[in-house]
C-alpha cells in the first residue's frame, strides 16, 4: 500500500512539473516581424560596415567562431581551435555536415575560398584582415589554418565579426565582380535563408528547415523599414510589428502601462565622451582637462537629461567589454574644478572660453547633454558656446587634420566588441585625423607602448594587465571628458519569446518564439 | 499641338543637362566627406582611401562630373553606398511615392473640389465660414504631428487601420490623408476663390436673367470655367507631392523616393542625389506638360503651336 501512495505521489508530482513547464517549451510556428529605423546597405559580409546590414546577415550568415551575448568568443561552424605558442598559428577544426542554402557543403575549401576572397578584394573590411593575415592553409577538408603575420591578441573576435561569415563558394564563383550584386543574393549556412528584399521597405527571411543546429521555431522573419522611432513604438502596440529597438525614452512610462506590449531597458557598450583638443592653448593644461572633468555632474545628467538611461564611465571603455578596469569616474566637485582652473590662470577676471561642438540627434539627448554641461560649468567659470551641426558637416569638422583642426571640444560616442581597439583607435598618437580617430591629438608615448604590447600579449592575463594600466593612464591624463555609458530600449509584443539582445547592437532572433 | 508636344519633350534635354549641373556643384558644395561617412566610424584609415579611390572621390571636379555623366548615358550610375544601379532604387520607390500621391491628389481633389465649391456656392454663410475655417487648419497642422495622431487613434486604439508601412489597401489611406490635408485646403480655398469671380462675369448674369435654374448654372457655366485654373493648381500641387512626401514617408515608413533623396544627403550618396533629383526634374516637365495639355482640352480658345 505504502509503495503504491508513494508511486502515485511521484507521478502527481512529475505530472505537475510537465504541466507548468510546457506552457514555457518553446514552440514552431509563426512570423516576426522587427521594425528597423533604417534599411540595410548590403548582405555581403566582409562589405558590411554598419549595424542594420549586420543584424540582418547574423541570422543567414555563421562564421567560424562567434560572441555570445556577454562578448565571450564560442564555437560556431569551428568545434574548437588551437593557438600556437607564438601566437602565429590558428588551427580550427570544422562541423561536419553543414550545407551553404544553395546546396554546397561547408569544409575547409569553402572557408579558404572566403578569406582569398576577402584578403585579395577590394571590400570595405578586405584592410582589417589583409593587415593580419599572411595565409590560409587547408590541412584537410575539416581542418583550416591561419598564419598570421605577427602575433594578433584580437584575431579570434576578428573571426567572431560578422564581417569573417563564412561565404558559399558557388556565390563568390557568380557574384564575386560585383559587390553590389553580391550584397542582394545572400547564401550562407545559417538558422534562416534568404527570400526577398524590397529596398527601403523590407527583408525576408525563412526557417532553413536542414538547419545543422535544428530547424528554428520561426517560420519567418521579416525585417521592416520605418525611420520615425515613435511610428515603431506606435507598430508594435497595435500588433502591425513585434519588436523593435530605438524607442523614445519619453515613451518608456506609458508603454509600460501597455499591457500587449513588454519594455525592457538593456546594456549596450556605446560610450559618450566630450573629447578634448589637446593641442590646442589652454587645453593642453592637464589641470584645465581634470577642472572640466571635476565640473560635472555625470550622476545627474544620467538621471534628468538621459532619464536612467545610462550610468557614468568608469574608465574609457565601456564596463561591458572584456578587459574593462573600473578606475573611477572623476567625482563632481566644482570646489576642486575652480581650484584647478586658478592654478591653470583662469578665474572671474580671466574666463575661460571655449566651443562645445556638439551633433544633433545622432545620439541619445546629445543636444541636450551639451547643453546641460553647458550650463555646469558656467557654474565654475567656464563660458561654453555650444554649436549643434548636422552629422556630415560635423564628421568634416572634426577630421579637417591637425593645421585645420579648430575645436575646443567635441561630443562624440563610440560602440566597440574590442576594448584594445576603443584603445587603439582613439588613443593611439599616430592614429590622427584626416584618417584617424584620435580627434583630440592626444598623445602619451607610455600608452602607445602598451598598446602595441596589447596587440601582442597571446596571454590574456598579460592583455588584462596591460589594457588595466592603460586606462589607469588615460583617465588621469583626462583627453576626454569621460561622460556616460548609454542604454538601450527593447518593445516586444507580449507572448514573444526568446529573443537574444547582445550588447554590441544586435538583436538575436535566431532562437526567438511565439507562446501562443 | 504636336509639334507643341514635340518642342517640350527636346527642351527636357537642355534641361537635364542643366540639372545635372546644378545638382552636381550643390551635392559637392555640402560640407561632409562621403569616403569617411560610407566608411562608417570604425573605418580604418585604409578603408576611407580604399573607398575614395574605389569611387574617383579623390579626382578633380570636372573628371568626376565626366565619369558621371559618362555613366548616366551608359545607365549605369550606381549608388555610393549599396553599390547597385541608382535605378534599381530610385524606380520602385518613385512607384510606391507615385502611388501615394495619386491617392492623396484624388482625395484631396475631390474633398477639396467638394468643398469648395460649397463654399462658393453658399459664400457667406455659415457654411463657407466651417469650411474655410477647416481649410485653415488643414494648411497650418504639421505633416508630422496629423500623422501621428491618426495612427494613435485609428491604429493603437481603434485598431482599424494599420501604423504605417506598405502592404494592403488599408496601409495607403492615412498617409494618403495625410499627405492630402493640406493640399486639400489649398484647392479648396482655390475653388472657392474661382467660382466667386466667375459668379461675377456677365454671362452668369444673363444666364439668371434668363430664367436658368441656378443648379444648371453652377454646373454647367460656373463649375466648367472655375476649374480650369484648378487643374493647373491640381497638376503643380501633384508634381509637389512627388517630390514633397519625404515627411508623410517617414513618418508612416511609406518607402518613397522623396524619403530615399532625403536619406542620401544624409548619407552623401552624391550619385544618388545626384539621379534622383534629375529624375523628380524630369517627371515635374512631364506633369506641366500634362496640365497644359489637359488645359487646352478643357478650354477651346487655348491652342498650342499656332502662330
Amino acid at each position: 500500500m505504502r509503495k503504491r501512495t508513494w508511486s502515485l505521489v511521484i507521478l502527481l508530482v512529475s505530472l505537475s512539473f510537465l504541466l507548468i513547464f510546457a506552457g514555457e517549451a518553446p514552440k514552431y510556428g509563426g512570423k516576426v516581424i522587427y521594425t528597423m529605423g533604417t534599411d540595410a546597405k548590403t548582405l555581403l559580409p566582409p562589405h558590411i560596415n554598419d549595424s542594420p546590414s549586420g543584424e540582418v546577415a547574423r541570422h543567414i550568415f555563421e562564421g567560424l567562431v562567434e560572441y555570445d551575448e556577454k562578448l565571450n568568443i564560442k564555437p560556431l561552424l569551428a568545434e574548437k581551435w588551437e593557438m600556437s605558442n607564438d601566437g602565429l598559428t590558428y588551427t580550427f577544426y570544422l562541423r561536419k555536415g553543414v550545407k551553404f542554402h544553395d546546396g554546397t557543403d561547408f569544409n575547409a575549401q569553402a572557408v579558404k575560398k572566403t578569406f582569398d576572397f576577402i584578403i585579395n578584394g577590394k571590400l570595405r573590411r578586405t584592410n582589417i584582415y589583409k593587415k593580419r593575415i599572411k595565409e590560409v592553409e587547408i590541412v584537410d577538408d575539416y581542418t583550416v589554418r591561419f598564419h598570421l603575420k605577427a602575433p594578433f591578441s584580437d584575431f579570434l573576435n576578428y573571426m567572431a565579426s560578422t564581417n569573417a561569415d563564412i561565404l558559399s563558394p558557388k556565390a563568390i564563383e557568380k557574384y564575386g565582380d560585383d559587390y553590389g550584386e553580391f550584397g542582394k543574393y545572400p547564401v550562407g549556412t545559417g538558422p534562416f535563408v534568404f527570400v526577398e528584399w524590397k529596398p527601403g521597405e523590407k527583408i525576408v527571411l525563412k526557417a532553413n528547415e536542414n538547419y545543422w543546429g535544428g530547424r528554428p521555431y520561426l517560420d519567418e522573419i521579416e525585417f521592416r523599414v520605418t525611420p520615425e522611432d515613435v511610428t515603431r513604438a506606435l507598430q508594435i502596440q497595435s500588433g502591425d510589428a513585434h519588436v523593435t529597438t530605438r524607442v523614445p525614452p519619453v515613451m518608456y512610462n506609458a508603454l509600460k502601462k501597455d499591457p500587449r506590449v513588454v519594455i525592457e531597458r538593456v546594456p549596450e557598450t556605446r560610450v559618450i565622451f566630450l573629447g578634448i583638443n589637446t593641442i590646442k592653448k589652454p587645453l593642453d593644461d592637464i589641470r584645465v582637462r581634470r577642472a572640466l572633468n571635476y565640473a560635472i555632474d555625470k550622476e545627474k545628467i544620467c538621471k534628468v537629461v538621459l532619464q536612467g538611461m545610462a550610468f557614468p564611465l568608469k574608465s574609457p571603455i565601456s564596463e561591458l567589454l572584456p578587459g574593462h578596469y573600473p578606475v573611477g569616474a572623476y567625482p563632481y566637485d566644482p570646489k576642486k574644478a575652480k581650484e584647478l582652473l586658478k592654478e591653470a590662470g583662469f578665474d572671474e577676471n580671466h574666463k575661460l572660453k571655449l566651443e562645445l561642438a556638439t551633433p544633433k540627434g545622432r545620439y541619445l539627448m546629445d543636444y541636450q547633454t551639451a547643453l546641460a554641461i553647458q550650463g555646469m560649468l558656467k557654474e565654475v567659470g567656464v563660458e561654453i558656446d555650444v554649436r549643434p551641426m548636422e552629422w556630415g558637416e560635423y564628421i568634416n569638422y572634426l577630421f579637417a587634420g591637425r593645421e585645420n583642426a579648430k575645436y575646443d571640444i567635441y561630443l562624440l560616442g563610440w560602440s566597440d566588441t574590442l576594448a584594445s581597439n576603443v584603445i587603439d583607435r582613439l588613443f593611439s598618437s599616430t592614429n590622427v585625423p584626416p584618417l584617424g580617430e584620435n580627434i583630440g591629438f592626444y598623445s602619451n608615448p607610455k600608452v602607445d607602448e602598451l598598446i602595441e604590447k596589447i596587440s601582442r600579449a597571446i596571454d590574456p592575463k598579460k592583455k588584462d594587465e596591460y589594457l588595466a594600466e592603460v586606462q589607469k593612464i588615460i583617465m588621469a591624463d583626462a583627453p576626454w571628458i569621460f561622460l556616460h555609458n548609454v542604454q538601450e530600449l527593447i518593445l516586444y509584443r507580449k507572448g514573444l519569446k526568446g529573443l537574444i539582445w547582445h550588447s554590441s547592437e544586435f538583436l538575436d532572433l535566431r532562437k526567438a518564439w511565439w507562446d501562443k | 499641338m504636336l509639334r507643341f508636344i514635340i518642342r517640350r519633350l527636346l527642351l527636357l534635354i537642355p534641361i537635364l543637362i542643366g540639372v545635372s549641373i546644378v545638382s552636381f556643384l550643390m551635392v559637392h558644395l555640402i560640407p561632409g566627406d562621403p569616403a569617411r561617412i560610407l566608411a562608417g566610424q570604425n573605418a580604418t584609415p585604409e578603408d576611407v582611401l580604399a573607398i575614395r579611390e574605389r569611387f574617383g572621390l579623390d579626382k578633380p571636379l570636372t573628371i568626376q562630373y565626366f565619369m558621371f555623366m559618362k555613366a548616366l548615358i551608359s545607365g549605369n550610375v550606381k549608388s555610393l553606398r549599396t553599390e547597385k544601379n541608382v535605378m534599381e532604387e530610385i524606380l520602385p520607390r518613385f512607384l510606391n511615392t507615385l502611388q501615394l500621391s495619386l491617392v492623396s491628389i484624388i482625395i484631396s481633389a475631390t474633398m477639396g473640389i467638394f468643398f469648395g465649391i460649397i463654399a462658393g456656392v453658399k459664400r457667406n454663410t455659415w457654411v463657407d465660414n466651417l469650411v474655410m475655417g477647416f481649410s485653415l487648419f488643414g494648411v497650418s497642422m504639421p505633416v508630422f504631428w496629423l500623422g501621428i495622431l491618426l495612427m494613435l487613434i485609428f491604429a493603437v486604439k481603434l485598431g482599424w487601420l494599420p501604423a504605417g508601412g506598405k502592404g494592403t489597401w488599408k496601409h495607403i489611406i492615412l498617409p494618403a490623408i495625410t499627405l492630402g490635408m493640406a493640399t486639400s485646403a489649398i484647392i479648396a480655398r482655390m475653388t472657392r476663390a474661382n467660382i466667386l469671380q466667375v459668379f461675377h462675369q456677365d454671362y452668369i448674369r444673363t444666364a439668371y436673367a434668363f430664367g436658368i435654374s441656378e443648379r444648371k448654372i453652377i454646373y454647367k457655366y460656373v463649375l466648367k470655367n472655375a476649374l480650369i485654373p484648378i487643374v493647373t493648381v491640381v497638376g503643380l500641387q501633384f508634381g509637389y507631392l512627388l517630390g514633397g512626401a519625404v515627411l508623410t514617408e517617414s513618418v508612416f515608413g511609406w518607402p518613397g523616393v522623396g524619403r530615399l533623396i532625403a536619406d542620401s544627403i544624409f548619407t552623401r550618396d552624391y550619385t544618388l542625389i545626384q539621379v534622383g533629383v534629375m529624375f523628380i526634374a524630369v517627371i515635374f516637365v512631364l506633369i506641366n506638360l500634362l496640365v497644359d495639355f489637359t488645359y487646352a482640352i478643357l478650354d477651346p480658345r487655348i491652342r498650342y503651336g499656332q502662330g
